[in-house]
């Protein structure tokens, strides 16, 4: 049993494709369609591109949309992507227009940032701390 | 940007707002000055956190609810149009066809056809991505450096 591919929902699929690539940097890897307009997407890592894929996946399901809304709205973050400088990421990022709802701040063992991905969820970024 | 716990807060009010589908729904102005931000700043940010300004989003809410509608339910087109927040069939069948490339009705053909339980939408036509993996081609499972 390995883990090889995770999802995230999102409200627009050529949107998120967009951003998760152009913005955040990461690498398509399938693009297929599957029923009416909706298409089986996956990003990689560059870094990392045998780690696990990310499908983003419409939120067409209102029991999935009526999830992503509540947890948006409570700042809670649906994904986290591990980085080595959060600090030049958030630099990075800002200067792409990102939007974030935390700065980089240290939190136990790692440090963390929070942005919006545009399609209807919160993302955290974190760097682990060596002891 | 970074934005302030307050900001936050009242672009997610700014959003509920927008997701109200009132046929007389306030202006776009009206829901910047309801959440206390300046309608050009609004907009902006709106547009950062959301992928869409307010209008855009207003209108995508509305469309992906007609969507919905009109894949389950028995209404038809001219009473899905209404209730998504639409006061004229003709602009929202014009902005239905460009958005989702075919007209309300052939959409709404389309989708019944599928459709075997009156009333419920069939799984393949709300993804869930991973209920549809029996229908992707064999080189979806390829990995990265194959694909």
């Amino acid at each position: 049993m390995k883990i090889k591919l995770t999802s995230i929902m999102v409200d627009d699929q050529d949107k998120a494709l967009r951003f998760y690539t152009e913005v955040l940097g990461f690498v398509k890897q399938h693009d297929f369609p599957v029923v009416g307009e909706y298409r089986w997407i996956t990003v990689v890592s560059p870094e990392a591109p045998d780690d696990a894929a990310l499908a983003l996946e419409p939120n067409a399901n209102p029991a999935g949309k009526a999830f992503q809304e509540a947890m948006f709205a409570q700042g809670i973050p649906v994904a986290a992507f591990e980085v080595s400088d959060v600090d030049a990421e958030f630099e990075r990022l800002v200067a792409r227009k990102v939007a974030f709802t935390q700065e980089p701040a240290r939190s136990g063992a790692v440090i963390i940032a929070i942005f919006s991905d545009t399609c209807g969820n919160l993302i955290q970024l974190y760097q682990p701390v060596p002891e | 940007m970074l934005l302030a716990r307050e900001s936050f807060r009242n672009l997610c009010r700014a959003r509920d707002i927008l997701s109200d589908p009132d046929v007389d729904p306030p202006s776009i102005e009206a829901v910047a000055r309801e959440v206390a931000i300046s309608p050009f700043h609004f907009i902006r940010i709106f547009d950062a956190v959301f992928g869409a300004t307010p209008h855009q989003f207003r209108m995508r809410t509305r469309l992906d609810r007609a969507k919905q509608l009109l894949a389950a339910g028995d209404r038809s087109v001219t009473e899905v149009c209404m209730e998504v927040g639409f006061s004229s069939l003709g602009s929202f069948s014009l902005l239905f066809t460009r958005r989702v490339g075919a007209t309300p009705s052939a959409y709404r053909r389309r989708m019944r056809a599928m459709v075997q339980v009156p009333g419920e939408v069939p799984r393949e036509l709300i993804p869930g991505c991973f209920s549809l993996m029996g229908l992707l081609p064999a080189a979806a499972f390829r990995s990265f450096r194959e694909a």
